[in-house]
């Protein structure tokens, strides 16, 4: 390994951003690239922090941790991110991975996951921790993939009428990444047309109380 | 309303004007013009504003239309019955009129009758026939004022016996109260035949005019006009009487109905109060039991958060400090075994960190704020399942976080008690949880195969009546669908006016509970 990887801490307690810092610095083969307060922060700072991980707070005002991880994931999709969260039950776990999370931390692990986490992550593999591998599928079945914050806006756009260009226009990202979304949203619903997607927003109440005209 | 300004522009010294503004009601404003002493009023009409309860428009709606119908139905009862009254007083009056007429018109005949032998054989100027026949008209004076009258046609009185002073003088010309020549009309119709003529009169037995009708015919070779009189005052009084009467029978029936309506009103006006009274109290009293509630559930939560806070967590953090203070100690004095306290010490806060995690899961799950209620009801049912291997299966729509706080909450706590009721009495094997967004909002539905029980029997339990509250509360519906051995079905919509627009852009809606953290996911 020629150089340190960059890691960026994303908390809103400082207490717990120190903490990890402290506990990382230990290490010869990372370095800390910032502490910020939340997600929007670092969404604002991604070029100047240039992280290789991001661990990343669940709950923080402005942005939590699954919108901002969305968000880095569309910016700069290489990017590690490991949510942190205080929640052990597998409806935080499974929603984190279906924002882009590669890892999922419980804070009150011991502290040499958070390394152990660091490594597998960088080895492009889901690092999940102790105790979390076993609760991922719901037993209460209905197991369809949730569509993300991020999906969902595009969803309710696209059935709005407005174009590809016109979707990647009002939220800032390339034309690519709203493709993405929608072959995602697509799949995840199981609809391969376009009508067929405001149908299924109209019907589910997603195009209710928007301003639209019905 | 007639919001339009309208200025009128008067003059005059200032306390006038200014008194002119305060007597005019409609007026808003009243404010100098500036020059010299005109002034300028804004007239436009100031509507007083007219607070009126639903109550109190029921009450309108109900005595309004009564008064009308009372005053109309009065109105046409007085109209008719006065109507009725003065037909048949009008009959009575012809009738007593021509009895009267019928009367006079005999007792002239019979009188000449009477004398028809003197004036039959007598010349035309044979006086001593004429002074007999005088003598003895003179003399069938009859009642109280009843008299035969002979004036030649020349106008003389010849026979007046209550009024003998009239005798020998020509009357002609003399007119009565009216300013009618009487006895040119008497010795006209005389001249013509007979017939009757109505006129005032003083009567002789007390000198006071009244009204009088005379039959009189002619002995037309003597060139007499011979007749009789009698007051009809009594008539015309009885007849004023009757009217008097009927109008007094109108009055009093107009009084009657009036009773009637206000006794008709008064129920109204008491039914009504009364009907409020008992609702208020009635909603007092439920208000009452529920803040009681409110504050029983509030006491008892409290008791427990801090039962578990002190037993548990303040138990484990002392643990935890004598651990440190053990190692510092240790370190102090050099002794390389510090590290078997702090790593007791790390031990038992994580001890500490995992019960404060469910103790606030337990106060209120933070799924449902970071993830929405989806997960949130998911998370329940896995637990419910694994808790009482009842078989539960969860359905949803892949949306998440539609709901405003006060929806997710409401719904969440329906599911919590519904499945505590399953649970408890159901005695089912299987649960389908179901939520989903539509068109007119988003509905949990959740049913189980088990017992059921009679809709009857049901004693509106503490449950049920909370998830129903916690619907109304949120403006939303619920129902529950019952029948013994069918299992049970409820069925909870929050309306769309809780759901948020899953555009980020469009802030959500201000909720009671604090925002959440987590915005879009």
């Amino acid at each position: 390994m020629t150089r340190r990887l960059r890691i960026a801490i994303v908390d809103d307690h400082p207490m717990v951003a120190e903490g990890i810092q402290s506990i990382l610095e230990s290490y010869d083969d990372v370095e800390v690239a910032g502490t910020l307060n939340s997600g929007r922060a670092v969404i604002d700072a991604l070029d100047t922090l240039n992280p290789d991980v991001i661990l990343m707070d669940l709950n923080m005002p402005d942005m939590g941790g699954l919108s901002a991880t969305e968000i880095v994931l569309e910016q700069r999709p290489g990017t590690r991110i490991v949510i942190l969260s205080m929640h052990d039950s597998p409806e935080y776990i499974s929603s984190a991975l279906n924002h882009g999370a590669m890892g999922y931390l419980l804070k009150d692990v011991p502290t040499d996951e958070i390394k152990q986490a660091i490594d597998t992550v960088m080895r492009g593999e889901r690092y999940l921790c102790t105790g979390a591998q076993g609760s991922l599928t719901p037993k209460s079945g209905g197991a369809r993939e949730t569509l993300t914050g991020r999906e969902q806006t595009i969803l309710l756009q696209l059935a709005q009428g407005q174009s590809n260009k016109e979707v990647a226009l009002t939220l800032d990202i390339s034309v690519r990444t709203v493709e993405t979304h929608r072959k995602n949203i697509k799949r995840k619903l199981g609809i391969s047309s376009t009508a067929g997607l405001t149908r299924y927003a109209l019907e589910h109440g997603v195009l209710q109380g928007t301003g639209v005209d019905l | 309303m007639g919001n339009k300004l309208e200025f009128r522009t008067i003059a005059g010294p200032p306390s006038v004007v200014d008194a002119i503004c305060r007597a005019l009601p409609f007026t808003r404003y009243c404010f100098d013009h500036g020059t010299d002493s005109s002034y300028r009023i804004d007239m436009t009409l100031r509507w007083p504003r007219l607070y009126i309860s639903y109550a109190q428009k029921l009450m309108l709606l109900a005595s309004v239309p009564l008064i009308l119908a009372v005053a109309a139905i009065a109105l046409v009862v007085a109209a008719q019955s006065r109507a009725l009254a003065e037909r048949e007083i009008n009959a009575l009056e012809t009738q007593l009129i021509e009895a009267k007429k019928a009367e006079l018109r005999n007792y002239v005949t019979q009188a000449r009758n009477g004398f028809y032998f003197i004036y039959g054989s007598a010349a035309p100027d044979d006086a001593e026939a004429k002074q007999r026949v005088g003598q003895i008209l003179s003399a069938m004076i009859y009642g109280e004022d009843g008299q035969f009258f002979v004036y030649d046609y020349d106008g003389t009185a010849i026979v007046s016996p209550r009024e003998t002073e009239r005798i020998g003088r020509n009357l002609r010309g003399e007119r009565d109260a009216e300013d009618t020549p009487v006895v040119d009309r008497l010795i006209e119709i005389a001249r013509s035949g007979d017939g009757y003529h109505t006129y005032l009169w003083p009567k002789p037995s007390t000198g006071v005019p009244a009204r009088k009708i005379a039959y009189v015919t002619s002995f037309p070779s003597w060139q007499w006009a011979v007749g009789t009189g009698v007051f009809i005052d009594d008539i015309v009084a009885s007849v004023a009487t009757s009217r008097a009467e009927v109008e007094a029978r109108v009055q009093r029936t107009f009084l009657y109905i009036g009773a009637i309506a206000l006794i008709a009103l008064l129920t109204v006006f008491a039914t009504g109060m009364g009907l409020n009274l008992r609702e208020r109290r009635l909603a007092d009293a439920k208000l009452k039991k529920l803040t009681q509630r409110v504050f029983d559930a509030q006491e008892e939560e409290r008791g427990r958060v801090a039962r578990e806070l002190h037993d548990g967590i303040s138990q484990i953090l002392v643990g935890v400090r004598y651990a440190l203070d053990n190692a510092l100690r240790r370190t102090k004095r050099g002794d390389p075994s510090a590290a078997a306290p702090l790593e007791k010490g790390i031990a038992t806060l994580a001890e500490a960190i995992s019960e404060v995690r469910r103790i606030s899961r337990d106060l209120r799950p933070g799924v449902l704020d970071d993830l929405g209620l989806g997960p949130a009801l998911r998370m329940l049912a896995d637990e419910f399942g694994e808790r009482t291997d009842i078989d539960v299966s969860f359905s949803t729509v892949v949306f998440r976080n539609r709901l405003d706080n006060d929806a997710k909450i409401a719904l969440y706590r329906i599911a919590q008690e519904a499945l505590t009721n399953i649970e408890r009495h159901a005695r089912a094997s299987e649960v389908t949880i179901d939520l989903r967004g539509h068109k007119r909002g988003a509905t949990l539905r959740i049913t189980d195969n088990g017992i059921g029980f009679s809709p009857k029997a049901r004693t509106a339990g503490l449950g049920l009546r909370n998830m129903q509250e916690r619907m109304d509360q949120l403006g939303g519906q619920f129902y529950m669908h019952a029948l013994p051995g069918e299992g049970v079905e409820i069925e909870a919509t929050a309306p769309l006016t809780h759901m948020l627009s899953p555009d980020p852009a469009t802030s959500p809606p201000e909720s009671k509970t604090p925002p959440i953290k987590e915005d879009a996911a």
